[in-house]
């Protein structure tokens, strides 16, 4: 399975350091993005502790899928996906020891988006409020829920979404990598078809752009990179108020050959 | 005598002398100066005087106090510190109608920082909140996510089964090798639809291949599921039900 990416990491205009960080390890299919709380530099410590547990326990899952895991097994999704929410589970108790250990790190935190993608599924796991959105047929949806406090009022029906986007309370989390003892991981999977595009950002991504920017955007480019370049571009022009990531993943459509242009007739005549 | 102003973004909410006694910071109404908002600790630091200086100690709090954007645990005060709490700043003054110091322009020129950084919800209120969230996921979930068993049947059209049980988070209906309900027939998509679980157990139906219909109407985006509820794609019906 061929999947084409691109990644833009901005410090964006207002902040004296970019807190945020990513890993790609395309050799697996592995696109990992964490976003680091705390202040002076715990936030960088924070974050890149979290992509690079996660990568080094993906790693060795791939090498040995029986790897046991960190955490209660989950029913319902692959190994892969269990292996993924191990691999979070051990970059929060990390972060959460580093923090114990180190001064003045106290309350450090980061969030965390995952995808690992195996043939067609992908397994999809997040802590925190950076997100995932997928563009399919030109129609964007976000693929994980923010574990923010407005995010929890609007699902609990206390807050409108129009009174969350407004909000003083929007920086607020309830979860995050590195502040408990153990944490919950949400993970779900995904199918990923052909053309398919997947997006993990960071929240200095979706504070400046709307959905339907981000779905223009992505939807107006051919090339990942060029994607991803113009999604920061963007959030810094509308203000660049914090660090903005994002990691931009197409699943690379077949050429279509004599075969499949009569199979298309046929779908189209269905 | 030293004052401190309390200001969210560029409005002032409150000004407080602080003499000999010490002036505590934090949510709880117990506090000399109480700033209600779920980032604050219920006792997040205080502000006294030792020696004839204004020192501010912060209470091991969840989101750290920061002066002039650096966190601290205990520093001496001076007019015109700016002290973070939350997205709160307390700015550092000198009382005008006491004698001397004549540093209250510094304190005047100085705006408060814009602290947008993401913050903990409070431990205590972290914990009771996510207890709430638990409860009021299940409860609204009671008949259908413990109790009985998220179940497509097949109302019209050529499938492997009659009914398939959605035990896992991702259910493929097509002719996929990932596919659990699968279609048959020559021209039938790979994958024609996707239905997931989310966290709450509740079940979204979303277009793969093919766009489908719940109940006559076409869904663009992954639409929640309730049990009666008709898919219609690429020929089929599928009916959703809970199973005891």
């Amino acid at each position: 399975m061929a999947l084409e990416f691109g990644v833009q990491s901005d410090i964006g205009c207002v902040r004296k350091n970019n807190e945020d960080s990513y890993r790609t390890a395309a050799e697996m299919n592995l696109f990992v993005l964490s976003d680091g709380m705390g202040g002076l530099e715990a936030g960088e410590v924070a974050s890149r502790l979290a992509v690079d547990t996660v990568l080094a326990r993906c790693r060795e899952a791939e090498l040995n899928p029986s790897l046991p895991l960190i955490g209660e097994h989950i029913e319902g999704v692959s190994g892969p996906s269990n292996q993924l929410a191990s691999a979070i589970r051990s970059a929060n108790d990390a972060i959460y020891r580093t923090a114990q250990q180190g001064v003045g790190q106290q309350g450090m935190g980061a969030t965390i988006v995952a995808v690992w993608c195996s043939d067609e599924r992908m397994s999809v796991a997040h802590v925190g409020d950076s997100r995932i959105y997928r563009l399919r047929g030109g129609e964007l949806d976000q693929l994980t829920q923010d574990h923010s406090f407005v995010a929890e009022q609007v699902r609990q029906g206390k807050m409108t979404e129009q009174e969350a986007s407004t909000s003083t309370m929007q920086n607020v989390l309830i979860r995050a990598l590195g502040i408990d003892p153990t944490v919950e991981v949400d993970v779900s999977e995904e199918l990923l078809m052909e053309a398919d595009t997947v997006l993990l950002c960071s929240d200095g991504l979706t504070r400046e752009l709307s959905d339907a920017q981000i779905a223009a955007v992505l939807g107006k480019s051919d090339e990942p990179q060029a994607a991803a370049t113009r999604l920061v571009e963007l959030a810094k022009q509308a203000g660049g108020g914090d660090n903005v990531t994002v990691i931009v993943l197409r699943r690379a459509a077949k050429p279509v050959g004599a075969i499949a242009r009569i199979g298309g007739w046929f779908k189209k005549s269905e | 005598m030293a004052k401190l102003i309390l200001k969210f973004e560029h409005s002032v909410l409150k000004e407080m002398p602080v003499g000999s006694k010490e002036v505590s910071i934090g949510r709880s109404p117990e506090n000399g100066l109480v700033i209600d908002n779920p980032a604050v600790s219920h006792y997040h630091a205080r502000v006294f005087n030792e020696e004839g200086r204004l020192m501010l100690e912060d209470f091991g709090s969840m989101n750290g106090t920061f002066v002039n954007g650096q966190r601290v645990k205990m520093v001496t005060l001076k007019p015109g510190d700016s002290v973070g709490i939350g997205k709160h700043t307390i700015v550092v003054s000198e009382s005008r109608d006491q004698d001397g110091f004549a540093s209250g322009s510094g304190a005047a020129k100085l705006v408060a920082p814009k602290i947008n950084e993401t913050v903990m919800l409070d431990t205590k209120e972290r914990r009771e909140f996510l207890q709430k969230v638990a409860a009021v996921g299940e409860s609204s979930q009671v008949a259908p996510s413990r109790l009985k068993i998220a179940t497509l049947v097949v109302r019209k059209g050529r499938t492997d089964r009659r009914e398939y049980v959605l035990n896992d988070k991702l259910t493929v209906v097509g002719k996929s090798g990932m596919a659990t309900v699968k279609l048959k027939g020559w021209f039938a998509p790979k994958a024609a639809v996707q239905i997931t679980r989310r966290e709450d157990h509740s079940y979204y139906v979303g277009a793969a291949d093919k766009i489908p219909s719940v109940n006559g109407k076409p869904i663009l985006h992954p639409t929640i599921l309730s049990p009666g509820d008709i898919i219609t794609v690429s020929g089929i019906e599928l009916e959703f039900v809970y199973r005891d």
